[in-house]
Parts: C-alpha cells; sequence; structure tokens
C-alpha cells in the first residue's frame, strides 16, 4: 500500500498505469488481455470494467485488522545489499538504485507514522558490513549518509551473517520494551559467511529480534528461514511498484512477539518549544542556536524531537508524535458489505448517491439500464454507528484519516 | 507425473477399496524400486487404513506387511543369520550337541503358531522392528511368513520379477493376486538384468578354489559319513524333490531360470554322484578359463557356444542345465553353512544353467578390454539376455491382473511391445495444478545464437561447450540455492568440466555457487550430496554435476531449495559403441519391428525426463527444468517426453537462447516465491467431497 498521503485518492486510470508500469512493453510476455473480459448480454463491457474497477478497489481494502499490541517504540537496522549483483539492471534504474530511492522514501514516512521510533543503516558490500548511522530519530542524517557517493558503487559479494552481527550486537543494548528489528533489503541469492549463520540466526532469535527481508530476484530458503524463525516477513519483489509497496509495507510497526508480551511502563519526557533571544548551546550538536527545545528535567537544550537526551538519558516527544503512533494500535473499525437497501441512501462520507454511483464511474455509459447496476453497488455500513460508505470513501477513512467520521461525529455529540 | 503428487495413494486407495468390496479379497502385490519407497507406500497404506477405519469402514484382519532383505530387517548379525538358523544347526541344536549358537528371535518364531503371530493393521519397517523387539521374532522371517497371509504386500520388484527370489518369496502366491508395479519406466532394464550375467576373472578362480574344497569336503565325508551321499543319490535318481524345510531359510542356492523352464525330470546319470559332479564343474570352470585366453572379441549365440563347448569337452547341454539344481542339493548334503564363499561357484553354475536352457533372445559376449584404447586385458563374458517379455511373461502369465504405472511412463504404447504383453487398458493422465510450478525450457542455441547440441561431431567443439557453460553460469546468477546440472555420461562430464576449467567458466560459477560433482564411487557421491545439501542450507548456493542413468537421477529427490533448477545438457543416449546395445537393437528390430533410432530416442528422453523430474517433489514445490540441446526442440524427441511435460512446454518456450531462457526464469522465479495459499488449491487441484459429488453428477448426467 503507498502510503503518501496525495496518493490515496484512487483513481482507476492511475492504478491500472501503475500495473503496468512494470518495465518496457516490448519485454513484457505478451498478454490477450482482452480474454479476460466478458461481454454481458446486452454486449457492453459495462459490467466487466466495473467488476474489475472493484476488484482494484477491494485488493486496497486492508484486511480485518485486528487491534492487536504493536510496538511502538522501533529500533530498527535496515541493511542492504551493495554487493555486485544489486548492479543488474532487472529492475529499474537499477536494483542498487532503486532501494536508494525507496530507501529515502522509507525513511521519510518510517518518521512520520512511527516518531517515537529508531532507525540506521548498515551497508554490505566485498563480504564486509558496514554501518553506515548509528541508530537515531533523526531522518536527515540517514539520508545524508545515503546520498554519499560510496553507497553507489556495488563491489564484492554479499554477507548476512556479518550485516546480522553487527545489528545484533547493537541491538541487544537498546531498552527490551522496544520492538527489535532487521530490515534487509537484498538482491543477492548467495550469502558468503565466515561461520555459520544458522547459529548466528538462532542467536539472534534469543535476542528477540525480528528479520524481515525484502528480496529483489528470488526465494532464498535461508532468508525465508531467518524471517521466518524470528518471526518477520519475506517477501519477493515482482516489479518496481511491487518493490516499493513490499519495502513501504514494514512502516506499520509489526505486533508485538507473543513472548515480550508484558507492559512496561516507559519514561518520557514532554519537551518545551524555546526561542531564545541569544543564541545557546545546544546540547546534541554543540552549536549556537536560537530556537530548540527543553528537556522537562535537566532543562538541557535539543535541536530537534524525538530525541534521547544527551544529559539525562530521557525519551524526549511532544505529544504529536504520540497520537500519530496512535492509530496503528487502535485502528479504523472494518465496515460490513451490506446488501444495497431498495431506498435511495447517500455516501455519508462524498455524499453522492450511492445508486447512481456507478453511472458516475463509467460516464458515457448513457443508455444503459441502471437497475442492474444497482444491484451489483456495494455499501460498506460501519458497525459502531450505521453509517453507509461507498468503497472509495471506505479506502480513504482506512488509510488516510485513521477515524470514522460517524463515529467521531457521535462521541462529540454525546459530549455536548 | 513427479512424486508427491498423490500416485502411491491413489493407486492403493483404489486397489484396496476393490480388494474389500469383493468377497474374495484379492491379495495385492505392490512391487516398488527402492527402500525408501517401500516405506514411503507402506505409511501411506497406513495411513489409508486409518482412514479407512476412521470412516466407517472396519476391515477386519487387514494386514498389510512390506519386505526387504535381511539387511534392513534383521536385528542379529547378517552374516551370522545363516549358520544360527540353517536345519542341520538346528537339528544338531536338537540333539543335544554342545557349542551351538541358534538365534533366538528365529527359535521363537518357529515354535509359536503361526495363527497367532500378528494383530491386523499396517506395519511398516519400524513398526516390523518394533513389533519383533516386543515378541522376540526375527522381524525378517516374520515378514516372509506372514507374506503368504497379508492382504497387502509391498516390495521391491526384484522379488517378482527375477526368477531367482520369484521362487524362494513369492510362489505361493495365489492367480488372483493384483501385482502392481510402480515406478516402472525402467522395467524391461530390471528384467533383462535379472537375466544376465558376467563373468570375469575374479569369479573364475574363486570357483577353481570353491570346488578344490568341494573335492577335500567330499573325499572327508565319504571316509566318515559315507551313507548321507548315497542318500543324496537315491533322491536324485527319483527326480528332484526340493525339501520342504529347506525353503523356510533360504537354504537353497537359487536356480536362475524361471519355473516353467524347469525340467521336470530325474538328473542325468553322469552328475548324479557328487564327485562326478564336481569333475565336471572343474571341466567346466576351466573351460570358460581357457575361452577368457582369447584376445578377440567374439559374439556367439548360446547355441553356438555349447557347440564349441561339447566339441572341446565333451560337456552336454543336458547335464549343464541341471548345474545349479544340483549344486543346490550338494550344499544341502554337505551342510554348508558359509555360502558367501561359493558366491563364484553360484555364478558359474547359473551361467551353466541359463546358457544351456534358453537360446532365443540371448547372446554371449565375449570382451578380452574393457575399452577400445586399453590395452591391458581385463576380459569379461557376458551373458546378455536381450528380451525383456522373458522374465516379464511368467508374472503376466501367472497373474491376473498386473498394473503398470510410473510417473514417466512415455511413449506408453513402447511398453506394451517390449514386454510383450497385452494391455487391456492403457491410460495416460495429466496433472492439474493450481499454479504452473514448473517451467519446462528448451534452450537450442547460446547468446551467440550458436547452437547447442551433445551430438558427437559437436560435442567438444570450443564454441558448443562455450555455450553450455554460459547457460550454466547465467543460471547460476539467477536460481537461488540449488543447481543440479545433468550430463549425458561420466565421460562427457569429464571432457567438458576439464574445458571450462580451461576457458575459466568455473570460476565465474564459483562467483555464484559452490560446484560438487558425483562420481562413480558411491561413497564420494554421498559425501558430495550432503555437502551440497549443507550448501543450499546455508545460502551460499550450489551447483551439482552429476550423470544420466546415475545413482543421482535415479534415486535422489532435490525437495525444495535442494534443487530450484535442473539442467539437462545434451540428450542421454545410451553409449551405441556398447555390444551388448548392438546386440539387443538388433533383436529389437528383428522380433518387435522396434527400430533402432526409435528405441535409443525414447531410451535416452525417459531418462531425460526421470532426470528433470527430480526437480519437483509435490504441488507446493517449484523449480525450472531445462533441456540444453536444439535436438529437443524436435517433435519427435519433444512427443516423446512424459504428458505432464510436454503439456507446460509453450511454444515460446521451446526454441529458447540462453538470454531469453534466462529472463523467462527470473520472472519464473520470482512469481514463483509469492506467498502461495494452500487454500487457493481447493477446487483446483484439491477437491473437498462436494466437489466430487458434484464431478459425479455431472459424470452420470
Amino acid at each position: 500500500m503507498s502510503s503518501k498521503p496525495n496518493d490515496a485518492v484512487i483513481d482507476l486510470d492511475e492504478q491500472l498505469l501503475k500495473e503496468q508500469e512494470v518495465g518496457y512493453t516490448w519485454e513484457e510476455e505478451y498478454k490477450r488481455s482482452w480474454d479476460t473480459l466478458q461481454e454481458d448480454e446486452n454486449g457492453s463491457l459495462q459490467n466487466a470494467v466495473a467488476t474489475l474497477n472493484k476488484k482494484l478497489k477491494l485488493k486496497r481494502k486492508i484486511k480485518d485488522k485486528q487491534a492487536s499490541q504493536r510496538g511502538l517504540l522501533r529500533y530498527c537496522y535496515i541493511v542492504f545489499d551493495c554487493s555486485t549483483n544489486t548492479s543488474e539492471r532487472d529492475l529499474r534504474p537499477s536494483r542498487l538504485e532503486l532501494t536508494l530511492q525507496v530507501i529515502e522514501a522509507f525513511v521519510l514516512e518510517f518518521f512520520e507514522q512511527n516518531p517515537l521510533s529508531q532507525l540506521g543503516i548498515i551497508v554490505v558490500r566485498d563480504g564486509l558490513a558496514k554501518k553506515l548511522t548509528e541508530l537515531s530519530s533523526n531522518p536527515t542524517d540517514h539520508i545524508k549518509a545515503l546520498r554519499d557517493k560510496q553507497c553507489r558503487d556495488p563491489s564484492g559479494s554479499m554477507s548476512l551473517q556479518n550485516a546480522l552481527l553487527i545489528a545484533m550486537n547493537i541491538l541487544r543494548q537498546v531498552p527490551n520494551y522496544g520492538s527489535r528489528e532487521i530490515f534487509g533489503i537484498l538482491g543477492s541469492l548467495t550469502s558468503n559467511d565466515p561461520g555459520d549463520i544458522n547459529q548466528t540466526i538462532s542467536e539472534i532469535k534469543n535476542e528477540k529480534i525480528r528479520i524481515s527481508i525484502v528480496q529483489m530476484a528470488a526465494e532464498v530458503q535461508l532468508f525465508k528461514k531467518a524471517c521466518t524463525l524470528t518471526g518477520g516477513v519475506f517477501s519477493v519483489a515482482m516489479n518496481e511498484i511491487h518493490f516499493r509497496e513490499l519495502v513501504l509495507n514494514f512502516i506499520i510497526p509489526p505486533p508485538i512477539l507473543l513472548e515480550m508480551y508484558n507492559t512496561h511502563l516507559v519514561e518520557m519526557g514532554f519537551s518545551i518549544r524555546v526561542y531564545d533571544q541569544i543564541p545557546t548551546f545546544c546540547s546534541c550538536h554543540h552549536k549556537l542556536t536560537l530556537s530548540g527545545y527543553l528537556c522537562p528535567r535537566c532543562k538541557s537544550k535539543v535541536c530537534s524531537l524525538p530525541v534521547i537526551c544527551g544529559v539525562c538519558q530521557l525519551s524526549l516527544i511532544v505529544s504529536p508524535h504520540l497520537s500519530r503512533s496512535y492509530h496503528h494500535l487502535f485502528p479504523t473499525i472494518s465496515y460490513k458489505e451490506i446488501s444495497t437497501p431498495e431506498v435511495s441512501i447517500n455516501c455519508d462520507g462524498c455524499l453522492d448517491s450511492l445508486v447512481n454511483l456507478k453511472h458516475n464511474l463509467s460516464s458515457g455509459g448513457s443508455n444503459f439500464d441502471s437497475d442492474t447496476t444497482r444491484k451489483h453497488e456495494d455499501v460498506f455500513q460501519c458497525p459502531n454507528c450505521k453509517k453507509n460508505y461507498c468503497l472509495s470513501c471506505d479506502i480513504f477513512i482506512h488509510e488516510t484519516l485513521h477515524n470514522c467520521p460517524g463515529c467521531v461525529n457521535m462521541s462529540n455529540s454525546l459530549q455536548n | 507425473m513427479p512424486s508427491g503428487t498423490g500416485k502411491t495413494i491413489s493407486l492403493l486407495s483404489l486397489t484396496v477399496a476393490y480388494q474389500n468390496f469383493y468377497a474374495d479379497k484379492r491379495k495385492i502385490v505392490y512391487c516398488s524400486r527402492t527402500v525408501p519407497e517401500i516405506d514411503k507406500a507402506l505409511a501411506e497404506l497406513k495411513r489409508l487404513n486409518k482412514y479407512r477405519n476412521e470412516n466407517g469402514c472396519p476391515d477386519e484382519g487387514f494386514l498389510g506387511i512390506g519386505l526387504t532383505s535381511r539387511r534392513n530387517l534383521c536385528k542379529v548379525v547378517d552374516a551370522r543369520c545363516r549358520s544360527m538358523t540353517s536345519p542341520w544347526v538346528r537339528a544338531r541344536a536338537q540333539n543335544n550337541e554342545p557349542d551351538i549358537e541358534l538365534c533366538s528371535l528365529f527359535e521363537n518364531l518357529s515354535t509359536s503358531p503361526e495363527s497367532m503371530l500378528m494383530p491386523s493393521g499396517v506395519y511398516t519397517m519400524d513398526d516390523l522392528r518394533d513389533f519383533g523387539g516386543l515378541k522376540n521374532f526375527c522381524p525378517y522371517y516374520l515378514a516372509r511368513k506372514m507374506i503368504s497371509v497379508a492382504d497387502v504386500v509391498i516390495y521391491s520388484y526384484h522379488y517378482m520379477l527375477d526368477p531367482k527370489l520369484n521362487e524362494l518369496v513369492s510362489h505361493e502366491f495365489s492367480k488372483n493376486s493384483i501385482v502392481i508395479f510402480d515406478e516402472a519406466h525402467n522395467i524391461d532394464g530390471i528384467c533383462i538384468d535379472s537375466l544376465s550375467i558376467d563373468v570375469n576373472l575374479d569369479k573364475l578362480e574363486s570357483s577353481t578354489r570353491s570346488v578344490d574344497r568341494l573335492i577335500d569336503i567330499i573325499a572327508d565325508v565319504k571316509k566318515n559319513d559315507a551313507s548321507k551321499l548315497q542318500e543324496e543319490y537315491n533322491i536324485l535318481l527319483e527326480g528332484l524333490k526340493e525339501s520342504a524345510n529347506a525353503r523356510d531359510n533360504d537354504m537353497v542356492i537359487e536356480n536362475p531360470i524361471l519355473p516353467d523352464d524347469l525340467l521336470k525330470e530325474a538328473v542325468p546319470g553322469n552328475i548324479r554322484k557328487a564327485e562326478h559332479f564336481v569333475l565336471f564343474l572343474k571341466r567346466f570352470v576351466e573351460y570358460v578359463k581357457a575361452r577368457m585366453r582369447v584376445m578377440h572379441v567374439v559374439a556367439e549365440t548360446p547355441s553356438s557356444f555349447l557347440q564349441h563347448l561339447k566339441e572341446v569337452t565333451f560337456i552336454d547341454k543336458k547335464p549343464l542345465q541341471f548345474c545349479s539344481q544340483r549344486l543346490a542339493s550338494l550344499v544341502r548334503t554337505l551342510e554348508i553353512n558359509d555360502l558367501e564363499d561359493y558366491w563364484g561357484l553360484q555364478k558359474i553354475a547359473s551361467f551353466a544353467t541359463l546358457i544351456s536352457t534358453y537360446d532365443e533372445g540371448f547372446v554371449v559376449l565375449f570382451e578380452p578390454f574393457e575399452s577400445e584404447s586399453s590395452t591391458v586385458p581385463n576380459p569379461i563374458l557376458h551373458l546378455a539376455c536381450l528380451d525383456a517379455a522373458i522374465a516379464m511373461q511368467p508374472v503376466v502369465n501367472r497373474f491376473d491382473t498386473v498394473v503398470i504405472t510410473s510417473g514417466t511412463l512415455s511413449p506408453i504404447d513402447m511398453y506394451p511391445k517390449m514386454l510383450k504383453i497385452k494391455a487391456a487398458v492403457t491410460e495416460s493422465y495429466t496433472m492439474t495444478l493450481t499454479r504452473s510450478c514448473f517451467l519446462p525450457m528448451i534452450v537450442t542455441r547460446g547468446s551467440d545464437q550458436v547452437s547447442m547440441s551433445s551430438k558427437f561431431e559437436v560435442r567438444n567443439d570450443p564454441a558448443v561447450v562455450r555455450n553450455f557453460g554460459f547457460l550454466l553460469v547465467e543460471m547460476s546468477k539467477v536460481v537461488p540455492d540449488g543447481l543440479v546440472a545433468f550430463f549425458p555420461s561420466y565421460l562427457y562430464m569429464e571432457s567438458i568440466v576439464a574445458m571450462w576449467n580451461e576457458m575459466g567458466i568455473l570460476k565465474l560459477i564459483y562467483k555464484n555457487k559452490l560446484i560438487f560433482i558425483e562420481t562413480p564411487s558411491t561413497a564420494e557421491t554421498s559425501l558430495a550430496l550432503e555437502s551440497y545439501r549443507k550448501a543450499c542450507e546455508n545460502g551460499r548456493g550450489a551447483v551439482l554435476f552429476s550423470v544420466a542413468r546415475g545413482k543421482v537421477s535415479e534415486g535422489v529427490d532435490f525437495t525444495d531449495n535442494y534443487g530450484r533448477a535442473v539442467i539437462m545438457f545434451g540428450i542421454p543416449y545410451q553409449y551405441t559403441e556398447s555390444r551388448i546395445l548392438k546386440a539387443r537393437l538388433e533383436f529389437l528390430r528383428e522380433n518387435y519391428q522396434i527400430r533402432e533410432n526409435d528405441f535409443l530416442a525414447f531410451d535416452a528422453i525417459r531418462h531425460a525426463a526421470q532426470c528433470v523430474g527430480r526437480v519437483l517433489r509435490g504441488k507446493t514445490d517449484y523449480g525450472l527444468m531445462i533441456f540444453a540441446d536444439k535436438r529437443y526442440a524436435r517433435m519427435d524427441k519433444r512427443s516423446k517426453l512424459p504428458s505432464w511435460i510436454n503439456s507446460h512446454i509453450s511454444e515460446e518456450m521451446s526454441n529458447l537462447s540462453t538470454d531469453m531462457a534466462v529472463s523467462s526464469s527470473k520472472h519464473f522465479l520470482k512469481s514463483m516465491a509469492q506467498t502461495f495459499d494452500q487454500s487457493l488449491q481447493l477446487g483446483t487441484s484439491l477437491w473437498s467431497p462436494e466437489d466430487i459429488l458434484q464431478r459425479k453428477k455431472l459424470k452420470s448426467n
């Protein structure tokens, strides 16, 4: 799922275009796309188009999400492959270039949705793993490191074990209430390891670190095993779009592992923004700055949030950070598909008539019998507030808004 | 279709249901190839029985049992078994002679009443061993005893096809038994092997020694207990009677010919006396030795061999026919326990009996040198059976129902022809798959458009070798984990690997994967296989070079990541210069009207199919099958592939160059790596009871 807010307004054409955007047309297999379309009795294709359209949207409709406990404080290392295999151009512009682009987008989006989490980056090349950035919650640091020349030059082979060892040694030091994750983006099909990688994987499992991997070429049993053993996800990208989707999927925090299922109270400081008349030194970069945030405990100044106070080790945040992470914990309830009522009703989201909706979509089919479409139209109802929505609104609410407007309205009126 | 798709269970459930429906309860004899396969079939049968019991079909007294060699079942030491269970040793023990060790397990078994022996159920090999341990029975002899009363018997097909073993093991089966041959794609080869004998200098030397020892023993016995020999003489005079108790414990030297060809008359006079017979044997051995000194190749029919034999040594055909029977009787009379020392003589006796009994369909071939180029003589005398029908006929005649099945039985009309049987029903089934989980590709040329072939004229052409090499290099880049490459022969594999080494291709492969090679040595090969598996496990990836018709191609499965792709380099034709093969081809052409080329192509393609079939073990597995030879694209070869493979070769995949094959492979591997929901199989390749009922309704309408 693309999670850029402005992408969430779905358009059929755009979606179709995206699906097709898998490479140059002449490299594609010859597809008889018209064979999948079936004309109805009237010889019209409108029904077929509508079904296709619906299918696409239903795919986007997120499956029933259980309200589960998710680790909002994530400590995550991204491992990306920079071996010679990543210079392959089967994913355009090349596996490595694409990886870098997507990681950049990922980093931004990650902190947008997981402001309390920390990221680090490890690059693997020449059989060695190198820590590119330390764990931190500052997206600009990571992006700067990624833009560095040296990670654009693939060479040598890949060693997953080396990368895992580095990540493990850091992650085992982070507080145990956080969710520890390693996220690999690999293009290589082999792992040239100095020792027994299976042992490393079981150590990682004992440390309750989760490994997730997106592969760019094919399924490697070892990678898959590493993921399934540690409770992560293994996936293989079909094409550029799919690759992006798979990587961005990782933004949603994973459910807490069962063995870690106990509650912790975490100390956090809600810092206050200050504008000084005279520049003062910040505790993070030791530079003279005018504005910043004050730690409520030791009153030292930091430049950006969220961060761990360099003086008293308190996690500093502001309240919007918490609230932004919140929707992962309490996902909007899934709407139920209901049969179309006899009386004409309007969508409570876009106020469009739920009956005429099909006509709007299939503009041009003027002599189309609206009675036949009415039966196929989908209406989704919120089980709490019993408001009805069309499919497009349903998706917008669940992907972008994260609040059911009907329910919010109801609770507001109750308070009043 | 590949294994793991439910062939065995379908066969078993159908036949068991049939068996239980009719009152006469026909016995099912299920023959399979290897011990693991037998055990798997037994496990399936066990599950089937459990299912039937749970779903309202309790079969009272249903007994399913498997049989393998003593080596796999015996709890004591295999080698000593014979000396602890032979009838004369036991008789001596009954007479309270001191220092005689008996096998307690065997004694327990023979003393307890037979009907009490085994509760009903299905016994896998482990179950059988456990049961034997519990009751203190010898599992091997228990199985041997029980197969005559069991409802389903699962064993290796040597017990059925090999006349020596059939006589021992399967002679009690009734005529209406249902005989099933599974994995029978190579059944003609087994039929032929069971009736062919090679004699080399080793065996001859050993038999000379045995004969000398026999002479000593006879002289000894004559001094001490002449009545024994006289008794034997009397028995032989009456005609040959097998003593019943001897059969209980394999204490006979097996007769290599078929029961129908056994002569039902008295042993000829000139070999009735023990000392005469031994001298007769000695003369025959010396004659064969003299023949071995010839330095040129001889090929003749059995009758011309006998003719010459008669001219030189005055040995007649008649006594020769009785050779193995007479030897068996002698061994019994002399109470010889260590039969292993007499294996050479046994072989010679079998050779004598076979050559004098059969004329049609056999050839005697003498080769003084191992290969054309070698100068050190290593003479071998082959008695080669050319006609698979000889061993198959008695089975077909004896039993009412014989089923021959395999995953790669194609073209199916070849088999009735070769085995000289009239098939009542021939049916070939395709396979339903939810996703097309294998991708067969025919690669005909390299990226430089030079065609690839293992044809003799071009096989060592550097351009061809290089193209083969680069196909492997490219594939090793794309395919994850395990990759298996098959070559037509060891010889070709050696030469091509040497050339790849010079060209630096091996180094390129080594960047992506480790390389392991199958050799003729079993120990080396199993070590290579083990390391290969390890490399696939830990993500390093590996390539296994192996040979069609080798051990790997026949018995080893490459499940999941152990084999994501198989490349078949060239077409695995047999070595056509082999004289035995030439003789067989001629025989097939003259007697069965099968053209040489048809048979060779059929044989090559069935082995190629066997090789590529290794990659797919079950419906959730996936893998690439690459046929790298331009000749596969021709219709005469393609049509011989099993239909489940052939129907998946689409037109655009049948004439690819290396680069095209690589890009299709990439796409295939990516799409196969997507998570596969088992529930998707429902309705297509996995039917619920409702689906079956619906189908039934459709059919009846």
